[in-house]
């Protein structure tokens, strides 16, 4: 039951933040999927506000209810924290630079530096608390 | 219990990816401290190759073997790397880091199986008074279980690919070959070529499905490699080939309810025990599997509404044709050693086979060696890739002398009823020892948990061979039943201590199980008694 409901969540936060309508592009720029290694220098290293990094894999059950979790947290921050999604096999030396071993791992970064990490599924308040700490 | 229970679920759900229990899971971590001295020793002695090349071991082929041999170098003080690459099949199917058993064998393979007697087990529920909503409508979703399947596979990949770089095992995901005896150079996926030099090389590259040469082959067949990831449901299939891996997909095939059809050119599990093969057979022949015996495949064409007509050739030169969906050739398997380019550094194969013909896993060329399917007259086995892969890494850079001992190693046909043995086939017994030397007892046995849902034992069947005289050593034993691999295990450790028929005999079994049965065996073929056991229940 607890995952059927959950499912349904991300289902629909998902067509939502995986919309690729240009309509939508505005509405969901708090959060982006990194495409390569120079993406991730130019808008996670170099980003003006600190960002948090979803290492996530597309096999990873956790990963799949942990994403539209943090997602919704990061859309309410409105720009002052946002999110960037890494996609563990495109971008495995990415990941694996960052010292992620098990998935979903959550990386908040600033200036370029590592601030802070989680590993595992969390819960919405978790999420909230660790994001809270560097969108004030 | 309730408490404890869920809370294994949230530490499932928090962590994804853990460590899947693999083969190459390996523990030898734990034996590492022992091994600190020697790893002084050995690191002294890598200084000196490390001025002249930029590796002391290169593997060429990130499988089972190659892995396990990469793993123990490295933690022997070995400056080691990984090429691997997979050349998509002629259907186009690729796979990750890891080799043939984790991506297009026996994981995946495992896989499918488990769901087919799961699917068997909601059958039976019924007798056991589960209340199944008419079972004869629960159907397989195949895209959902290729999914599930393929999902395991990519967080096995990255385990393995996390575990590399933990270890410091460079990998490259390159397509080697030989330059010299001590220069490999890698073709990236880009095209582009790096060169790499090492004082020893490994070739751990395995090897690919045989197609036949026949119109249509290539074009429209499909192979093991291509199954497990079929966006398409299979449908009606043809496998081509008897040996294990055609009878463990057309067995799971069938039981997930697709009409699956075995073609046999000659025999069924060519190599292993023939009584115990045709049994196999005859099994799957019960649970509806065809068979079309001494046939070959001659053409294959794909017809306007998209399915395959094949055309065959029987033993009387006779021609017959069927149409099917998907036709999967498990017509064999073919070792990747020529893609190596052996001619540069005079690297001897075997002309019929191209598969190398190692002694100790050396090749005829000193600092090169070899292990896994390559392996000309070894069997194609993980385990064994794993263990001589390790051991070679413990003697070339482990001061060690323990060799591999590919003798006695039991293997388990993943059949609708697995079919698990160790040691010699009765034929093998035979021809080595001479009939009067050897004994074979033998019994047909009822697993109790089959007599609820009334399934049929008629092909449950153990086999025990051992010397007449002297000491009655065990030489070879066979088991079909339920979890045949699970039972042939422990007795293969007995083996590898010698175990006799007096000893076997002597050991008490655990009641009610399956693998009690071979502590209860004493009807010997000699002696011409029925080996049926007693009709009801003793």
């Amino acid at each position: 039951m607890f995952r059927t409901s959950l499912r349904t969540v991300r289902t629909a936060l998902g067509s939502k933040a995986f919309a690729n309508a240009p309509a939508r592009e505005q509405a969901v720029s708090t959060a982006f999927k990194v495409q390569d290694p120079k993406d991730f220098n130019d808008r996670v290293k170099n980003s003006k506000v600190p960002v948090i990094v979803d290492f996530f894999a597309t096999w990873c059950n956790p990963c799949r209810m942990l994403t539209p979790r943090i997602e919704s947290v990061i859309a309410e921050k409105q720009g002052k924290v946002l999110l960037a999604k890494v996609d563990i096999d495109e971008n495995s030396d990415l990941a694996l630079d960052y010292e992620v071993g098990s998935v979903p791992v959550l990386i908040a970064m600033k200036d370029g530096k590592v601030l802070d990490r989680i590993v595992g599924l969390q819960d919405v308040d978790k999420l909230k608390q660790f994001v809270d700490k560097y969108s004030e | 219990m309730k408490s404890r229970e869920s809370k294994e679920k949230k530490s499932w759900y928090f962590n994804c990816c853990k460590k899947p229990q693999t083969m190459d899971s390996d523990l030898s971590d734990q034996e590492n401290y022992t091994k600190s001295l020697e790893k002084l020793v050995t690191e002294q002695e890598n200084i000196e190759a490390d001025q002249k090349f930029m590796y002391d071991l290169l593997v060429i082929g990130g499988g089972s073997g190659g892995l396990a041999a990469a793993k123990e170098a490295v933690n022997l003080g070995a400056k080691v790397a990984v090429l691997d690459f997979v050349t998509p099949s002629p259907r186009g199917t690729t796979w990750g880091l890891g080799g043939t058993c984790v991506n297009v064998g026996c994981i995946p393979k495992k896989l499918m199986h488990q769901a087919a007697l799961l699917g068997e087990a909601i059958h039976e529920s019924a007798a056991y008074g589960w209340q199944v909503p008419d079972p004869n409508i629960i159907k397989n979703d195949w895209q959902a279980l290729t999914t599930a399947v393929q999902n395991h596979i990519k967080s096995v990949n990255w385990v393995t690919r996390v575990e590399l770089r933990t270890k410091k095992i460079e990998y490259f995901n390159a397509l080697g070959y030989f330059k010299d005896q001590h220069t490999i150079c890698g073709k990236m996926k880009n095209g582009e070529e790096k060169v790499f030099t090492a004082k020893n090389i490994l070739i751990a590259v395995g090897g690919r499905p045989r197609y036949p040469d026949i119109p249509g082959a290539l074009e429209y067949g499909i192979s093991s490699d291509d199954i497990f990831s079929l966006e398409k449901a299979p449908g009606k299939t043809l496998v081509i080939g008897a040996g294990y891996i055609g009878l463990e997909c057309a067995g799971f095939l069938n039981s997930l309810g697709y009409d699956a059809t075995v073609m046999v050119r000659s025999i069924v599990l060519r190599g292993f025990d023939q009584q115990m093969a045709n049994t196999i057979a005859q099994e799957m022949e019960r649970r509806g599997v065809h068979f079309i015996y001494q046939a070959k495949p001659s053409k294959i064409e794909k017809q306007a509404d998209g399915r395959l007509l094949v055309h065959w050739v029987d033993k009387e030169r006779q021609t017959h044709q069927d149409i099917f969906d998907t036709v999967l050739f498990a017509i064999g398997r073919k070792p990747l050693t020529e893609e190596l380019k052996p001619e540069n550094i005079g690297l001897q194969l075997i002309p019929e086979t191209a598969k190398i013909d190692a002694i100790d896993e050396q090749t005829n060329v000193p600092n090169v060696y070899a292990v896994g399917d390559v392996l000309h007259k070894k069997p194609e086995l993980t385990p064994v890739a794993i263990h001589a892969g390790r051991l070679l890494a413990r003697r070339l850079f482990g001061n060690s002398t323990e060799q591999m001992d590919y003798v006695n190693v039991a293997t388990t046909v993943f059949s609708p009823l697995e079919y698990g043995c160790v040691g010699l086939s009765e034929e093998a017994a035979i021809a080595i020892h001479g009939e009067d030397k050897i004994e074979i007892y033998h019994a047909y046995y009822k697993p109790t948990e089959f007599f609820i849902p009334q399934k049929d034992v008629s092909n449950c069947y153990i086999k025990v061979i051992a010397f007449r005289n002297g000491d009655q050593r065990v030489l070879g034993m066979h088991f079909i039943g339920p979890n045949a691999g699970e039972v042939i295990q422990g007795f293969a450790a007995a083996i590898k201590c010698n175990l006799t028929f007096p000893k076997l005999k002597d050991t008490v079994g655990i009641h009610p199980t399956v693998a009690e049965e071979f502590t209860r065996i004493s009807v010997t073929k000699r002696s011409g008694l029925d080996p049926k056991p007693q009709s009801c229940c003793s």
